[in-house]
């Protein structure tokens, strides 16, 4: 089942790309990425090897997180609870099947759709640096997100409140094989989907001047995505709030880091450069 | 943990050395002083809070909403409530090994005979951890009756149980609240003969009859917990699941309410001694014989885990009950063994279904259990905290491999007794068995549904069953249960230690309501935690509870009934309608 999902989802977000890419970033882009894309490769290259090794370190830690995280025994749930009371379920008042289907898309599909697109929306300008922004506001978010993580055990509303109906997973029980993969159920403060997709429409509206349909676009799916997250009963708002100021944080930190430090530059790169052109 | 104890420890001394200073200023004399210390020096009562332990929804969609239910009705009579939720395992642990909780909510295995009661509530074992006592419940009265029960000649065994009930009843060590219908979903299209034996022992799984060209059995399993432990003494690991059945054999198992030999041949009872000759030529699964030793140190083994080396006995958060009704093992030679019972027949009987653990693996776990530079708790041996992988039994199934929260995979013990011509034991039918993790019911379901799954081995959550759609090969499996949903006080602490106070608690559970409510109908309310064979008709529930029946109606609290009966109780409301106690 696993990997029917999971081709189902690399078949429906590559063609989501390919029309992102025909509709935001235009034939001279491209034609100019094929001219220049070893240069900006390298100057990209560093952040993407830091981005890299903490997705691994991510993945591995996340395993032994839980355990560490009930070694440390603060369970925030009751608090979460008793600021914002039933707030999630008023929401799945509204709920309609449409808007089920709709969300949990935009859940799966448009979230992976929203992180993945800009990344080659970005390197498809001279400019490198939106792109070294976005990588390190990436690597940002989840250094944070593991940290909060760790220190936090907080359960979603669907744990509190069984009425929440768990609307993706009981709708479309397969997603769950998907997102057990990567989810722990105490891991819900702060909302990882939310910053993540946030980051993405901080940086859009900041590029506006460049893509100023893909700015508009990103803003719509990130507010989706942060409704997505408590709709479907996974977050709190209060997860999703906490989501936007971790956002908020790692895309200031990343300007200010990749304004400071060039690493690329650091490198000797003509040399790199040479060796990759006599190839 | 509680926050009436916090609040009292912050507050009551800076309030006291305020007015102390002040008063001091202001009086003069010492007859002043000693009145002011007087008055001032006297502890009041603060409104009682405290903190319902249980599990997600994830682990258990319905004792959280119990718990919460609980909360609403515990706030309109006046105290303070708050939820604490903690996984599976942290929930047991908190519970049954730290008692570090005031009331939890979840399940209890409960038993499908009255003598499970000696281990919950005996107060010998009030400060030991695990399923023994876990309520640090005590009353020499009661004691004495659950002494009796077990004590008595067999055909006087229904009174002194009714008896004991009797007490109980008047106590409420704990609430029972409801037995849950069991339903799994099976397919028939693959393998018949399912529902022979209970799916949640061993014998559910075993002398089923696959289809044509069918050799592996593939389960789906909601709890995760059966592929990161398999330690069949660790209480936050194990719950009323047949793998640790399945791995470890015993010498007895039960079948329908009767005990049946199984590694063991027969055995005799004579005058509180139990004769018992072993299978020739059993072995575990690393090829080791099974010898009447390793049984020997099996006992010896659970009612001490440290064997003998640490100051104070260290037992076995498991079966601690069973083995206490046996006082002694020896093994007479390699096929026999001679247990001396402290107890009557049929509850002796019970002490051989525990699981045979091989000396060779086990011994060297008597070891204290360490970590660099922590202290460790006294009596934690490697034995109680160890994964125990790979489980080394002598059961049907031996462990092949794992992923964890992900599957689990046995495959057939070809040297298992069962499988010996001349043994008619229910065998293995199936090569390898695989154990698919699936958190959610639903998903558990549709792996049935698509033909990815045979059985779901834990009981479906109530409020999918209304949703299976009967096919032609599927079929839902209802099974009879012993397990209960329970409201468990912490009666080592106030008010909680108090019997008054968990009577008037127990009225204000409304157990027919939240049968439908939270289980859609499919649970049976309960007034008493034995099966209903054992219950006298003066206790069984009738539509309400006999004794402490539930004050108001579908589920709301008769406010001014419930507040007289905790001031019945002795204790007292404040002018806010805030229950104040002393904690």
């Amino acid at each position: 089942m696993l990997v029917q999902v999971l081709t189902q989802l690399a078949v429906v977000v590559t063609v989501m790309i390919l029309i992102g890419v025909a509709v935001f970033v235009g034939r001279y882009r491209l034609r100019d990425t094929r001219r220049e894309w070893r240069d900006r490769v390298l100057a990209a290259l560093p952040v993407t090897l830091v981005l890299v090794i903490v997705l691994a370190t991510n993945s591995a830690a996340r395993q032994d997180v839980p355990d560490l995280s009930w070694i440390i025994d603060w369970n925030a749930t009751w608090a979460i609870y008793d600021i914002e009371g039933e707030f999630v379920l008023w929401l799945q008042s509204y709920a309609t099947p449409e808007a089920t289907a709709f969300f949990s898309f935009i859940y799966i599909y448009g979230y992976i759709f929203l992180l993945a697109f800009p990344v080659i929306a970005y390197f498809a300008l001279s400019n490198t640096r939106p792109l070294r922004e976005l990588l390190a506001a990436y690597t940002l978010n989840y250094v944070f997100g593991l940290v909060l993580y760790t220190f936090i055990i907080a359960y979603g509303p669907r744990n509190m409140m069984p009425d929440v109906v768990a609307l993706m997973y009981d709708t479309y029980p397969r997603y769950q094989s998907l997102t057990r993969q990567v989810n722990r159920n105490t891991n819900v403060f702060p909302s990882l989907h939310t910053s993540l997709a946030a980051t993405v429409s901080f940086l859009a509206y900041r590029t506006r001047a460049v893509y100023p349909k893909w700015a508009a676009v990103a803003i719509f799916l990130g507010i989706c995505v942060a409704i997505s997250t408590m709709y479907l009963g996974i977050h709190w708002a209060i997860d999703v709030i906490a989501g936007i100021g971790l956002a908020y944080v790692s895309v200031t930190l990343a300007t200010l880091l990749v304004g400071r430090w060039s690493l690329a530059d650091s490198i000797d790169t003509d040399r790199l450069r040479a060796a990759i052109r006599r190839r | 943990m509680t926050a009436g104890e916090s609040d009292r420890d912050v507050g009551g001394p800076s309030r006291r050395s305020l007015l102390a200073t002040t008063g001091a200023l202001i009086a003069t004399t010492s007859g002043c002083i000693r009145q002011t210390r007087s008055i001032v020096n006297r502890d009041g009562l603060d409104q009682l809070s405290l903190t319902i332990t249980t599990l997600p929804a994830d682990g258990d969609r319905e004792s959280i909403q119990l718990a919460r239910e609980l909360e609403t009705v515990l706030e309109t009579v006046g105290i303070d409530v708050s939820i604490e939720m903690r996984s599976h395992e942290e929930f047991l642990r908190a519970v049954l090994i730290n008692h570090d909780f005031d009331i939890c909510v979840g399940t209890h295995p409960g038993g499908t005979d009255p003598d499970y009661l000696y281990e919950t509530l005996h107060s010998r074992f009030a400060d030991e951890s695990g399923w023994q006592n876990p309520f640090g419940y005590t009353n020499l009265q009661v004691d004495e009756l659950l002494e009796r029960q077990r004590t008595v000649d067999p055909d006087q065994r229904d009174d002194a149980v009714a008896e004991l009930l009797d007490a109980f009843a008047v106590e409420q060590p704990f609430v029972p609240i409801c037995a849950p219908d069991e339903h799994r979903l099976v397919r028939t299209d693959r393998f018949d003969g399912w529902g022979e034996g209970h799916p949640a022992t061993r014998l559910g799984y075993l002398d089923l009859e696959p289809a044509d060209g069918v050799d592996r059995l593939r389960a789906v399993n909601t709890d995760a917990r059966i592929s990161e432990n398999a330690n069949p003494l660790m209480a936050e690991y194990r719950d009323q699941d047949p793998f640790v059945d399945l791995l470890y054999d015993s010498l007895a198992t039960e079948h329908d309410g009767d005990i049946e030999p199984w590694v063991a041949e027969d055995w005799t009872w004579d005058d509180g001694t139990l004769t018992v000759t072993l299978r020739d030529d059993c072995r575990f699964h690393d090829g080791e014989p099974l010898r009447a030793d390793d049984v020997e140190f099996t006992y010896r083994f659970l009612a001490d885990t440290s064997l003998g080396a640490s100051e104070t006995p260290a037992p076995s958060p498991q079966y601690r009950g069973l083995v206490s009704a046996i006082d002694d093992v020896s093994a007479d030679d390699d096929h026999q063994l001679t247990f001396t019972a402290t107890t009557n027949e049929p509850v002796a009987e019970r002490a051989l279904t525990v699981p045979i653990l091989p000396e060779h693996v086990w011994e060297s776990r008597s070891e204290p259990a360490s970590v660099p530079g922590v202290q460790i708790a006294q009596g934690t041996t490697e034995a109680v905290v160890t994964d125990n992988w790979p489980p080394i039994g002598s059961g049907p199934f031996r462990f092949d491999e794992r992923g964890e929260r992900d599957f689990v995979t046995l495959a057939r013990f070809e040297d298992h007794v069962s499988l010996r011509p001349e043994v008619d034991l229910p065998e293995p039918t199936v090569d390898s068995f695989r154990v698919q993790i699936d958190p959610r019911s639903t998903s558990a379901i549709e792996n049935v549904e698509t033909d990815a799954a045979d059985v779901t081995t834990r009981p479906l959550e109530t409020y999918v069953i209304d949703d299976i759609e009967e096919r032609d090969e599927t079929q839902v499996l209802e099974s009879p249960s012993w397990t209960f949903y329970t409201l468990g006080f912490n009666t080592r602490i106030a008010p909680f230690s108090n019997p008054r106070f968990r009577q008037a608690i127990a009225a204000l559970v409304d157990r027919a309501w939240l049968v439908e409510e939270v289980f859609d109908g499919y649970a049976s309310p309960i007034a008493m935690p034995v099966p209903a064979a054992w219950t006298p008709e003066d206790l069984a529930w009738d539509g309400d509870d006999p004794t402490t029946p539930f004050l108001g109606t579908d589920g709301d609290v008769d406010v001014d009934a419930a507040r007289s009966a905790f001031e019945d109780a002795g204790f007292r409301y404040d002018s806010d309608g805030e229950l104040r106690v002393r904690q």
